[in-house]
Formats: structure tokens, sequence, C-alpha cells
């Protein structure tokens, strides 16, 4: 593994990296560079093909904002709707910030700090806090500790811990785009991960963490917090699987050639001095499954898309499913056209694909 | 209409050549002439000048309102209302709602170091100091929130349920200053519906909302919290009291920090 990455730092996860590790599961490339953890932007950088996506620095103005609104005064707003969505008990109001230590902001006094006020507030039922505003968690993800911070733990609702997650993408006549939910979601599921090692390892039941997690966001076209209850089993059931694989890589690391590695030899000004020719055939011993998906979710999507061109798997899943197992669109248009002869596999596809050339000339006409 | 005006300064300036010449070439009758032509042109600019400007001149005129007041006495002015530590984002927005004025967050910054250095170069000089609020643990300054030096020590000391406790307080000033005011503006509603909306009981909507019922949810919301708030706080003040000395008690300090992370690890 470190081989792999070569002198490098291991880069960081975090929240949104661990959840879209759940996104293609079947990509070994993947698999191989998050558990090594390889800065896979430096290297698609390097490649020449950056990342597609990054952080917009007015969703995230816009996300900060939304979420002071729902935290301003001891998490006012919050309040409300965890007492009208959760039946919050009238005493239950005492709010921890934790985004700083004494003025330190520091990740270990951070850190140290949560775990001494959760351990707290886990061991006596009385009431020793019930929302704690950006604690910090640990995880251990591939062999390496991960910190993780979630917008919000309410505690104490009927015994239990919730994780509060604040987006601000807006849910309009009580409908939120699907894509989005999921997301958060799965990163959701990531925080109730992380608090339920915690709780464990503190020998309490990890039940008390609840898998039904508060998702907040703004109502319609309005600054005003509206929440639901997102029930996140499924997403822990598919994070914890991921997350163990990370660790079984012997199967794929077994065939890769001994002395492989992807580093890119930074000099002392930081520029990176290792040959693109001889990075692009490391990289080849890594198999990439290229899915349209991938282009919001993963760094190396822009390279692995190069090298897919031309097979049907790059055309999304849907279609690599109707055309049952044939792998270049080069044989899907000669199949099409009737140059070819199916085999016995194909038939059935080569017959769609005949009947659809057929009404694709008929409406065009010469001009197909 | 700037056209209109530098043609009639053009015209000005001719004139007033023309008076000047008629003047020295010893021709009084012709110079009086000419000056009354130019007064009656230099009104004519004037009249022209004041149409050009007078919309501004009078959407300038009540934001000068309020302002007479020095900023340090404005934030005061809010936070005497307000009675508990507040957000500078609070007290701008309860100031310009109840007293009107152009107070700005960003200058409430810059206000705090002031007094800080004053207080530390002259001691108890002045009646008053907007100062720090601190925190119940560790007895540092509280992100984000102003206080007055003359409040009791318990009331700019925060815990956990202070957070909550001090917005019902709030919420019972404003609308007990809704309830003052004769017709309350539509800026300070707004402000207490901030507050009633979130408030168990305290406003069905607001077209509906009675301060006084405002004051009284959020009075039985508070007689909940209140002895436990005042507890920690009372305890954390009794402990400031022994540890800090007289500047730290009011501006917090930060090297105290340091050192009681040092002796928890």
């Amino acid at each position: 593994m470190d081989g792999i990455r070569g002198p490098a730092e291991p880069t960081k996860h975090n929240a949104r990296t661990i959840a879209a590790l759940t996104s293609n599961p079947g990509c070994a490339r993947r698999r191989v560079l998050d558990a090594a953890g390889v800065d896979k932007k430096a290297l698609a950088e390097h490649l020449g093909a950056p990342a597609p996506f990054g952080d917009s620095p007015f969703a995230l103005a816009r996300g900060n904002v939304f979420e002071s609104i729902v935290k301003a005064n001891g998490a006012a707003e919050l309040i409300r709707l965890l007492r009208e969505m959760l039946d919050l008990s009238l005493p239950e109001v005492a709010y921890h910030a934790l985004d700083n230590v004494a003025g330190r902001e520091s990740l270990d006094t951070r850190h140290r700090r949560s775990v001494q006020l959760l351990r707290e507030a886990a061991r006596s039922a009385e009431d020793s806090g019930t929302l704690f505003a950006h604690p910090l968690l640990r995880l251990d993800v591939g062999g390496r500790a991960v910190y993780l911070e979630p917008d919000l733990i309410a505690f104490q609702i009927a015994g239990r811990f919730h994780i509060v997650e604040i987006k601000s993408f807006p849910v309009i006549d009580r409908r939120a785009e699907p894509e989005k939910v999921a997301a958060a979601a799965i990163q959701s599921a990531v925080y109730v991960m992380a608090m339920r090692d915690f709780v464990a390892s503190l020998g309490h039941d990890p039940e008390i963490v609840s898998h039904d997690v508060v998702l907040v966001c703004p109502r319609d076209f309005s600054n005003t917090p509206t929440a639901a209850l997102i029930d996140v089993r499924k997403q822990l059931t598919t994070l914890r699987r991921q997350l163990d694989r990370l660790e079984n890589l012997d199967s794929i690391l077994g065939v890769l050639p001994p002395g492989l590695t992807l580093e890119l030899r930074p000099d002392s000004t930081g520029a990176r001095t290792r040959p693109v020719g001889e990075l692009d055939e490391a990289l080849k011993h890594l198999e990439p499954r290229y899915a349209p998906e991938c282009l919001s979710v993963c760094e190396m999507s822009l390279r692995c898309r190069e090298e897919s061109q031309g097979r049907t798997e790059a055309l999304g899943r849907s279609v690599q499913e109707q055309l049952g197992g044939i792998e270049f669109a080069s044989e899907v248009l000669s199949l099409a056209a009737g140059t070819r002869p199916p085999s016995i596999h194909e038939e059935e596809a080569a017959r769609m694909l005949r009947a659809a050339h057929r009404l694709r000339s008929q409406c065009l006409g010469e001009t197909a | 209409m700037t056209e209109a005006l530098e043609n009639l300064e053009r015209q000005i300036d001719e004139l007033r050549a023309q008076v000047r010449r008629a003047a020295t070439s010893g021709d009084p009758v012709r110079a009086r002439e000419l000056r009354a032509d130019l007064r009656r042109m230099e009104q004519v600019w004037e009249n022209a000048l004041a149409a050009l400007t007078a919309p501004v001149v009078d959407m300038g005129a009540p934001a000068q309102a309020g302002s007479i007041l020095p900023a340090r006495e404005q934030v005061h002015q809010a936070l005497v209302l307000l009675a508990v530590p507040s957000a500078p984002k609070l007290v701008v927005s309860v100031h310009t709602a109840v007293f009107g004025g152009d107070l700005s967050s960003v200058k409430l910054t810059s206000l705090k170091r002031d007094e800080e250095r004053s207080f530390r170069s002259s001691p108890h000089a002045r009646p008053y100091y907007l100062c720090n609020a601190l925190t119940y643990d560790r007895l540092v300054p509280a992100r984000g929130l102003v206080a007055v030096s003359t409040w009791p020590l318990a009331r700019r000391v925060v815990g956990p349920l202070s957070a909550r406790v001090d917005f019902l307080r709030v919420g019972i000033a404003l609308a007990h200053q809704v309830e003052r005011m004769s017709t309350p503006t539509a800026p300070v509603l707004r402000l207490l519906w901030q507050y009633a909306a979130n408030i168990p009981d305290a406003a069905p909507a607001f077209d509906a909302m009675q301060p006084a019922v405002v004051a009284t949810a959020a009075t039985a919301e508070l007689s909940v919290h209140e002895d436990a708030d005042l507890a920690h706080r009372e305890e954390a003040a009794e402990r400031a009291r022994t540890q800090l000395d007289e500047t730290h008690l009011l501006f917090g300090s930060s090297l105290k920090v340091v050192r009681r992370i040092a002796t928890d690890s």
C-alpha cells in the first residue's frame, strides 16, 4: 500500500469521500487508490485530466449562512423542529458549541473535548447536554483514523442520540431532489457509524445512536428551516461492507506487479517530476469501472472516461444492461447495421438494435 | 439634464466676461444690465441643479436620524434593552429596528478592542465598558457576544443553558418594547416574530401575534430552565471572582486557556 502511494502523506478522508466509496463498489482502481490514500486530485491533474468538480464558493457560503440561521440563539429554530418532530421535552435545551475549545481550534483539542462531553452525556441519564454542535468524532478507515465533524448531535430524545445534518438544498412542496437527499443520507450514515463506534468503545449499546437521522433543509424558497427523519439503516450496511472491503484488498493486490507505484515525485519546489507516460503505464494495472455517475463523485473520472471510450459501459448502466454483454460501441454499430452476424448470446440485443436502426433510417431517411 | 447645465455654465461664463469688459471699459449702465442678466441666469442654473439633486437629498435625510449618538452609546442603548449578552448582529438589528440609525456590526468588533485598551490604560475611567461574556467552563471570552460591564457577573457568564435562557429573555424584552410602542413598526414586529415563532404557544401566526401572549409564553418556558441556568452561572461567576483579575473579569483571558489545557492533558 505504502509502496503504491510513495513517500507522500496519505490524503485524509472526510465524510464526503467515505460516502463516495459506496457509489461504485466494483471499481478496483478506486478501491486501491482510496485504500492507499493516494491523492487522486493531484494524480488526475498530473495526468492532464483534472477533476471536473470542486467546492463552489457560492454553495459553501450559502451552506454556512443557512447553518448559522439554524444554529442562531442556541439553535432556537432547531429546538422548535425537534420539539415538533421528536417530542423533545421542554427542559432539553442545553447547547454546547464544539467548533472551538476555549478559542483553540486544533483537531486534537476539539476531539478530546467532544469525547469528554459526549461520554458524560452517554453515561448519565440526567440532563447533561442536549445539543452538541460540530463535535469531532474519529472513525477508522483503511487502518487510518479519520476525523469527522457532524453538524450537530442531539441527545436525550427518548434516551437516544440523533445525528442532525444541516443541508442548504431546498425542500419545495415537501419534496427535495432525491439525489441530494441520498447523498445527505449516506453522509449522515458515516456520522452514525462513527458515533456508534464511539459509544461502543465506551461500553454502551451502539443502538442508542438512532439510525434515524434528522435532515434540516430550507423550506420552499425561504430561509425557514424544515426537518425530516431519514432512516439510514440500508446506507449503514453498505458503508460497513465497503469499509471492510477496503481492508481486504488481497485479491487485487496479489495480481499487481511488484514495485508498482503511483508516486508523483515532487521536487523541493512541489513540482511533480514523474513522467506522465510512466504513470500511465502504472495506472493501467488498476482496472477502472467507469460509469457516468463517477463524474460527480470521483476525481479520476475524466481520466477513466477517456480510457473507456468506445466501450458500452461509458454510456451508463441502463444502456449496458440492455446491450447484454456487448463490450464495444463499434460492435454495437456493426450488429445494428447487420454487417456482422450475432453470436448466440447477442441475438436478442442484435434484434433490438436492428429494429432501432431500421426505425432510425425510416425516420431520418436520407439524412441519416 | 447635465447637458443643459453645462450650456448654462458656458453662458454664465460668457456673461461674466462681458460684465468684466463693460465695467472696465467705463460703461456702468451696460454693466448693470449685464449683471441683472447674470443673476437671472445663475438662478436658472441653481434651479436646474436643485431639480437634478433633489431626490438624493430627500433619501439622505432619514438615514441621518438617530446617528447623533456615538456608536458606543448606540450599542449600550441596545444592550440595555436586551439586558443579556448578545451577538453583534442582534445588537445591530435591535438598534436599527427600535432606535433607528446606522450602526454596523463591523464597527462593533473594533469597538470592543478599543474598550479593552481604554480599560487597561486607565481602569474604571468610564461609567461602563462594552465587554465580553465569559464561558462557564474555562472563563474565556465567549465567541461572538457583547456585554456591558455594569451587569452582575453571573449575567455575563454563559453556560450550556444560557443560550436558550437568554433567547427567551430577549423575546420577553422585545415583547415589552412592542407593548410600549403606540404603533409598533414593521422591523420591530418582524424581530419579535423571529422569537415568537420559536417559543411554544407564543403566537399562531405573524398577524395574530400579541406581545403580551409572547411574553407570557416565553416566561413560562423560562421558568423551566431558569434555576438550572442560574446555578451554572453563579457557580462559574464565583469561580471567576477568585481566579481572575479585574481586566480578565471583563474581557476574559486567553493566557489562561493555554495553561489550563496544558494541565488537562
